[in-house]
């Protein structure tokens, strides 16, 4: 597992930053709130910089595209997860114990 | 206090979230953002479309029954679970979940007042499934034996996650109060169920041996829980074709924790 | 008992606590409050503290176990949800004295050491009588042991503390305001609960009494050990630091020796001791004095 604080300084060149709103996810204290929105069912498309919680369905947010290997935090349900690419060539959230 | 404000929260050290998120500080802040403004689980605004005709009226009064034993379950678990858990931190989150739970059975309790329930709690009792009260009964039976993984096992991980999918399919479809009502609890079982399954995931990447006592209580309990889940499905009426989703949804975190 | 009960309900924590008293507060104060430095930078002042601190932190995690382990034990569902409140009250009075704790400095490596090593060891059995009861599901005793006798003693501790750092230093007494609020709560439970239980059961009256009157000297005791050797006024007294004119119960604390003061709280206490159990039927029993 990637620690994205220990990741190489060119990060930031290669990677796609985003600027983080609040979508009005009212589940976690208000600082925190921008890093999660709900997802909105059948339509609704993860951005790259996002992945769903297994555990509790909630969109998870980045400031940076995630990669392979980032680590996640899912607040509302207090899980770790890690970036895992899945067979399909998605990005899918796993929870590391 | 919040040490990640203003930064990447995914930046924090695993430690350093696990304080954060289990304390008693998250908790009220999380809690403000969407009980503020409800009364009783609920805007005092919202429309009144409680099923009028009688079969479907008593029919939601039997799933909040059941509802409601399945919360004063929790609420025993989740206090009885505050004597054995291994340090403050778990104690105090621990202490948020029997808030969580309390009010859950109030809010549950007190929606069987609005439809016209004289005494909620008697009447939860006489109307909940024998399945049910057997859960209630085997959980406590762990909680009593400070048997802490078994026990968080069978309240954060299976109770919660059965109370999480029926709600959420619930939800969908019910008058608007019951819906609020519902869609408040699941919030909180979100912490819950993590907690749970982070909890015990933990533990058993720790000691694998813990998983051999964890299987034998998940096949004491199973014939239970889907017992409860067959009951549930029938009476919040999802339809047979779509009952077994609401069975996935469950199994997915045993499943995640390698119980198969 | 039903309006009783409405009055300790859930929802009523909500519109009390959240939405009222701990509005905008971090662990129970003001964001951006700190302790004064005069205390931190006084090796003297700050072990005392930091040892006045442990003893709420023992305290309050007491207060945590019993109000939980009493959930089980509630005979109705209206005390056990009362009694959730209850112990989210307690948990969030641990988290605010020990973040305190780290606040005055220890380290959170430290904080378990720390607790061990300042902890009142009467202040330990006081805790051992009443959790005994709670460990035998004894509803009756453990409600008087923790709402009256315990949320009793803690209530006019903090007030005494509140008094005496009202004017120095405002983050802690903006923490004890809270908590002082939450046991109010506490008390009442306790009293207008356990009144017509007791009349219910009178049998249980001597067994309670006798509860009482343990917990009582084991009280006493923390008290003589937390004044008598205590050298903050030795210590104000010698940085020529003036201690402040707090008033409590109609005497001035700032000019009282600690010995006094100790006599003023202890005093306090039984007093309300006595009053409270009366009301609910229960004879007071004079504790020996330590």
């Amino acid at each position: 597992m990637v620690d994205p604080l220990e990741s190489s300084d060119d990060d930031p060149v290669q990677r796609r930053r985003f600027l983080l709103e609040d979508t009005g996810f009212d589940e976690v204290p208000a600082r925190y709130r921008r890093f999660y929105r709900k997802w909105r069912g059948a339509g609704d498309q993860l951005a790259p910089n996002e992945a769903i919680c297994p555990v509790c369905k909630v969109v998870i947010r980045s400031s940076r595209e995630l990669w392979p290997g980032d680590r996640l935090y899912c607040m509302p349900c207090m899980s770790r997860l890690v970036v895992v690419e899945a067979t399909d060539g998605r990005l899918e959230a796993h929870v590391s114990y | 206090m919040g040490a990640a404000a203003g930064r990447e929260i995914h930046d924090l050290e695993h430690e350093r979230f696990l304080e954060e998120v289990h304390s008693f500080e998250f908790w009220f802040q999380s809690v403000e953002g969407y009980l503020a403004g409800t009364t009783y689980g609920h805007r005092t605004e919202t429309a009144d479309e409680s099923p009028t005709g009688a079969v479907e009226r008593q029919r939601l009064i039997t799933v909040l029954s059941n509802y409601c034993i399945g919360e004063m379950a929790a609420l025993e678990g989740a206090s009885g679970l505050i004597a054995i858990a291994p340090n403050q931190l778990t104690k105090i989150f621990l202490s948020t979940q029997v808030a969580d739970e309390g009010r859950h059975l109030e809010v549950l309790l007190h929606r069987m007042r609005e439809l016209g329930v004289k005494h909620p709690a008697q009447e939860a009792d006489r109307r909940a499934s024998r399945s049910l009260k057997q859960f209630r009964a085997e959980l406590l039976k762990l909680v009593q034996g400070r048997d802490w993984e078994a026990a968080i096992f069978a309240q954060n991980v299976i109770l919660e996650s059965l109370e999480f999918a029926v709600f959420r399919a619930h939800a969908e479809g019910a008058d608007a109060i019951t819906k609020e009502v519902l869609e408040g609890i699941i919030k909180d079982e979100r912490r819950h169920i993590g907690f749970g399954e982070n909890e015990l995931g933990r533990r058993l990447h720790g000691a694998p041996h813990i998983r051999t006592r964890l299987t034998r209580v998940r096949e004491e309990l199973d014939h239970l829980v889907l017992s409860m889940l067959e009951d549930s499905s029938r009476e919040i009426g999802v339809p047979p074709d779509q009952q077994g989703e609401l069975a996935r949804s469950y199994l997915q975190s045993v499943e995640r924790l390698g119980f198969t | 008992m039903a309006d009783t009960i409405d009055a300790y309900s859930i929802q009523n924590w909500l519109e009390s606590c959240p939405q009222s008293y701990l509005e905008n507060t971090e662990y129970g104060h003001a964001a951006g409050e700190k302790e004064p430095d005069f205390f931190l930078q006084n090796e003297v002042l700050l072990e005392e503290t930091i040892k006045a601190t442990v003893q709420l932190v023992v305290g309050e995690r007491c207060a945590l176990s019993a109000s939980s382990g009493l959930i089980n034990a509630a005979p109705d569902e209206a005390s056990r949800r009362f009694l959730a409140t209850q112990t989210l009250d307690e948990a969030r009075h641990v988290e605010v004295f020990t973040q305190r704790l780290y606040d005055l400095g220890v380290r959170k490596k430290d904080l378990e050491g720390t607790i061990q090593r300042y902890a009142n060891p009467n202040l330990v059995k006081f805790a051992e009588v009443l959790l005994e009861k709670i460990d035998r599901k004894d509803f009756i005793s453990g409600v008087v042991g923790q709402n009256i006798v315990l949320e009793g003693m803690a209530f006019s501790v903090f007030e005494m503390m509140y008094a005496m750092n009202e004017s120095v230093n405002p983050k802690f007494a903006h923490t004890l305001s809270g908590t002082i609020a939450d046991e109010r709560r506490h008390v009442g439970f306790g009293e207008n609960r356990i009144g017509s239980l007791i009349r219910e059961h009178p049998e249980k009256r001597g067994e309670v009494e006798q509860m009482q009157k343990e917990m009582s000297y084991f009280m006493l005791a923390t008290f003589a050990d937390a004044f008598r050797n205590n050298r903050t006024v030795d210590e104000l007294e010698a940085a020529g630091i003036e201690r402040p004119h707090s008033q409590y119960q109609g005497v001035d604390l700032g000019v009282m020796a600690p010995e006094d003061m100790e006599q003023v709280l202890a005093d306090t206490v039984l007093k309300e001791f006595k009053t409270r159990l009366g009301r609910i039927g229960i004879e007071y029993q004079t504790p020996t004095r330590p």
